[in-house]
């Protein structure tokens, strides 16, 4: 009874987000009150399991790897407020033929290369709408491929590492590997955040490939205005956008090549942004301001929401909803390929009134576990479930890179017209993902042996499968030490 | 004075705070920056960057969440939401801030004995000895605090932002 309540929290915590207009932790928040105290009044949950929540507060305050949130916010900002991604779509344009699609495709690969550094789909969009939006519509290209184009660029960051939604999920990815491997046996290598990044790049690879070529497609049936003003880039942007372009492929570069963590390549990011912007005198007085308080700001959305679902997934766990959920993800007659399809396709499905952060919060620590215990190429998984994230960004209507692009360009579009325009991309995005799902070896093209995850094992019996996960689920809180 | 006067005088004890914590990302950009060239060019006091940035890092984050409300940015859809009238909104607004209260109490009346002991006895970092570590756990009560003094003032008077 008390773990379909759970599932009846998750419903609320869906309909509350879409119908009550208050921010999602709130909800996360209020849902997990009801549930824990449903659970005290009915005598399923002790009290006492309930105080394990500051214990797990405390262990977010203390995480490394979340230090990279307000490391990203404030590059994203700093590259918003500074000329360095004006200066690098300048030379996109200068590069490409002068042809109405050009800066369609300019602004695709000024997506691509802002995207890991900023991190975040939110400040993409903040920076391509300024940069890239205004040329597009002087190049006559209709609203609802500008609002497309800018979307869908903002979007490219989150499968090209060192992005903020990879690591945040590599974390949550390796928290679930954990559990698998210790449920199950198997002595697979657990999964960290650098077997994702690697796993993405060929996929991701693949989808900016598609998008530039459907951007060129796009430009191709729209009349060249005479009146279009001439690109004009001068020495210091020229060199500005070498210099940018380096540094990035150097951070990219140190990072997937595992020279240096995703944090410390943030904070360098960060640092350089900082340094360049305060010596150049281009981050002085309300400019500087106004950056500090938006990173302290956007932050704070980031990390309200990971509190919310650290306290929701806590009364989960004790309500026994992630039992009931493990017990039908094992329980599915099927294959690999078959359970890997359903389980992404449940988490598509939340994706409709969830965002990429509150499903790597709150359905990732729930859904995927069971399904690493099915399906033991974690790398594989992982990759999977980034490249839906990926599209939860764009799924109309409630995307977020969706409503953030129809925010900023302050564009009244019909959701005809919306749907139209994003059509060709969305096809794109889910060809890769089926390609990625029929062919996993895609995610291990480049891999050696000590990369590998996965060690062949002998195959388990539903009883025994069913055992270890009942061993494993819920972890007992009480046995938790008390912070650190 | 009244309730009114104390509400007021919070709101503008909590924009102070929220303005003197915004600095707080400059350290925590440069530590975690210093701490690469520290571990491998230096060979010495990465740790010590490491420990520095972490309880300014917990202590920002436990600021920010507030800031957030403040300035209204935090995640969530209006799509159906900006079709109801004004007032209707209001109180959606107030039982938002209503549904904070309890687990920033909650949160606070549990992490007592952790809290004021890891304070009481300047709890240093585990790993290393580096003092500061009770500032971590301290993180969390100026989390709870912040949440619970800016609900309180939403359900007074509910922001226009949200």
């Amino acid at each position: 009874m008390m773990p379909a309540a759970g599932l009846g929290l998750l419903v609320l915590v869906a309909l509350g987000i879409v119908f009550t207009g208050l921010p999602a932790f709130v909800i996360l928040i209020g849902a997990a009150s009801v549930g824990a105290t449903l659970g005290v009044l009915t005598d399923t949950v002790p009290i006492s399991l309930l105080t394990a929540l500051p214990s797990r507060l405390i262990n977010l305050l203390e995480n490394d790897l979340l230090q990279a949130l307000p490391l990203y916010v404030t590059m994203g900002l700093l590259l918003d407020r500074l000329p360095v991604a004006d200066a690098l779509y300048r030379t996109g344009l200068s590069l490409l033929p002068r042809r109405p699609a050009a800066p369609l495709v300019s602004g695709m690969a000024l997506g691509a290369l802002l995207g890991p550094m900023n991190g975040s789909v939110g400040a993409s969009v903040l920076a391509l709408s300024r940069v890239v939006a205004p040329r597009l519509a002087e190049s006559g290209v209709p609203k609802p491929t500008q609002f497309a184009a800018v979307a869908v660029a903002s979007t490219l960051g989150v499968v090209i590492p060192p992005s903020l939604v990879l690591i945040l999920l590599g974390d949550a990815m390796l928290s679930a590997h954990t559990i698998a491997v210790t449920s199950t046996g198997r002595a697979d290598r657990v999964i960290n955040t650098q077997d994702v990044f690697h796993g993405a790049l060929l996929p991701a690879a693949m989808f900016l490939v598609l998008c530039l070529a459907l951007s060129w497609h796009a430009g191709r049936g729209i009349p060249a205005r005479a009146d279009a003003a001439p690109i004009r880039l001068n020495r210091r942007q020229a060199v500005l956008a070498a210099v940018t372009l380096v540094a990035l492929l150097t951070l990219l570069g140190g990072v997937a090549t595992g020279y240096f963590y995703a944090v410390e390549a943030a904070a360098m990011g960060a640092f350089v942004l900082l340094t360049a912007g305060l010596l150049t005198g281009a981050l002085r007085g309300p400019v500087l301001w106004g950056v500090l308080h938006d990173a302290l700001a956007i932050t704070g959305a980031l990390f309200a929401l990971l509190i919310a679902a650290t306290t929701l997934t806590l009364v989960l766990r004790l309500l026994g909803t992630d039992r009931l959920v493990s017990d039908w993800i094992t329980g599915i007659p099927a294959g690999e390929l078959a359970v890997v399809a359903i389980v992404l396709g449940a988490i598509g499905l939340t994706a409709f009134v969830l965002d990429a952060f509150e499903i790597i919060f709150v359905i990732v620590p729930i859904a995927v576990p069971p399904l690493l215990i099915r399906v033991a190429d974690a790398r594989w998984v992982s990759v999977l479930v980034l490249l839906t994230l990926q599209t939860s960004f764009l799924l109309p209507p409630f995307g977020y890179a969706l409503m953030m692009a129809r925010g900023t360009l302050r564009l009244t579009l019909g959701f005809r017209e919306m749907i139209r325009a994003l059509l060709p991309f969305l096809i794109a995005q889910w060809a890769v993902l089926a390609a990625v799902l029929l062919f996993p070896q895609l995610v291990h093209v480049g891999e050696n042996v000590a990369e590998a995850t996965r060690t062949p094992a002998t195959p388990m019996s539903e009883q025994e499968l069913q055992r270890r996960l009942q061993q494993m689920l819920p972890p007992p809180p009480e046995l938790e030490a008390p912070g650190r | 004075m009244t309730l009114a006067h104390l509400l007021a005088m919070l709101d503008r004890l909590i924009g102070t705070l929220l303005r003197l914590a915004g600095w707080l990302v400059l350290p925590v950009v440069v530590l975690l920056f210093l701490q690469w060239p520290l571990r491998d060019i230096f060979r010495a006091y990465s740790r010590e960057a490491n420990d520095l940035g972490q309880w300014i890092f917990a202590i920002y984050v436990a600021v920010a969440v507030t800031a957030a409300t403040r300035a209204g940015t935090h995640l969530g859809t209006d799509a159906v939401a900006r079709f109801y009238p004004t007032k209707a909104r209001r109180i959606l607004v107030r039982i938002g801030a209503v549904l904070l209260v309890p687990w920033a109490c909650f949160v606070v009346s549990a992490s007592k004995d952790t809290v004021l002991g890891s304070i009481r006895g300047l709890e240093s970092f585990p790993d290393t000895n580096n003092p500061g570590y009770f500032l971590i756990k301290l993180a969390l009560w100026i989390l709870a605090g912040l949440m619970l003094a800016q609900a309180v003032i939403d359900i007074a008077q509910p922001r226009r932002s949200e």
